[in-house]
């Protein structure tokens, strides 16, 4: 009997063990994405620099939103990856989060315009719906559906393993 | 003498300007289920603390849409489901039961019963 106890106790040992070794070596694994297909929640909000109001009928076919502020610093570490994808005609429309417009304005001159447009989402209410909790976080969008959402910065990396994927098998934005 | 009086006095009403509560509600009834739904709500942005132990940005967001939830007369389900259906399942600290949860009620459990069933065969031997 005692030896079958001991054998038990190895076994969940081992079990134990390869489990975390497992888990820690998963390249694909991804904490911050979420493939949860979901409607993209109805909305109004203004652009950043008018007072022209954005609402869901403005966004047609596939694009990518990107969540963004001034106030965001990996947002700046993201900034020159948006750029790149920009330069592939990838449409990013930027959702400008809890910031003010001149600041935001400040920053795009600064930096660089990588979106498509930018709405301005001062109280947070859109991202509210899309369950953004913070910033950078970005979605990827095929007709309407959110098919991606990912919290955090994005980089090639994350783009390879998490969005390309996808984007190949609906062969999207040309599939580069 | 008068100066120092006033000082003092200034010092010890002030707090009265600030001390307006910051949620407001219709009912004490509503004031006492969000107390309650905010304990059993995670902060989407929190390792593990409540929705009542964080002042994150999201948190105070959410605190402020639960308010609004309430006043428009939803229940503490349907508001638990709303906030499920944005920011995951891992916002509720008690998870309803299915396909991917099933291991986590049942684990217990399963544990109990090996448990008693190592002890009960050293018990013959």
């Amino acid at each position: 009997m005692t030896v079958l106890i001991r054998f038990i106790i190895i076994v969940i040992t081992l079990m134990f063990f390869s489990f975390f070794y497992l888990y820690i070596n998963d390249d694909k694994y991804y904490p911050g994405a979420d493939f949860t297909i979901s409607d993209m929640p109805d909305f109004e909000i203004k652009d950043l620099y008018s007072e022209r109001l954005f609402n869901i009928k403005d966004l047609e076919g596939n694009y990518l939103i990107n969540v963004w502020a001034s106030w965001c610093i990996t947002c700046r570490v993201e900034h020159s990856f948006l750029a790149k994808l920009d330069s592939k005609d990838i449409p990013i429309i930027g959702l400008n989060y809890k910031d003010e417009a001149q600041d935001a304005i400040n920053w795009i001159t600064r930096f660089g315009d990588p979106y498509k447009y930018i709405i301005h989402d001062y109280k947070g209410e859109l991202a509210l719906d899309l369950g953004v909790t913070g910033a950078p976080e970005t979605f990827l969008l095929i007709d309407g559906k959110i098919i991606v959402h990912y919290r955090g910065e994005v980089n090639d990396m994350i783009w390879d393993d998490v969005f390309m994927p996808i984007i190949k098998k609906e062969s999207l934005f040309d599939a580069n | 003498m008068l100066t120092k009086f006033f000082l003092f006095s200034t010092v010890i009403f002030s707090s009265f300007i600030i001390s307006e509560s910051l949620y407001k509600f219709d009912s004490v009834e509503d004031e006492k289920r969000f107390y309650s739904l905010i304990k059993e709500i995670r902060c989407p942005k929190c390792t593990s603390g409540s929705l009542a132990s964080s002042n994150a940005p999201v948190s105070e967001d959410i605190k402020s849409k639960i308010i609004e939830l309430i006043k428009e007369g939803k229940s503490d389900q349907e508001i638990k489901q709303f906030l499920s259906d944005r920011f995951g399942n891992q916002v509720l600290y008690n998870p309803g039961f299915s396909k991917d949860t099933y291991f986590l009620w049942f684990a217990p459990g399963l544990f109990l019963i090996l448990i008693l069933l190592i002890f009960f065969f050293r018990k013959r031997t």
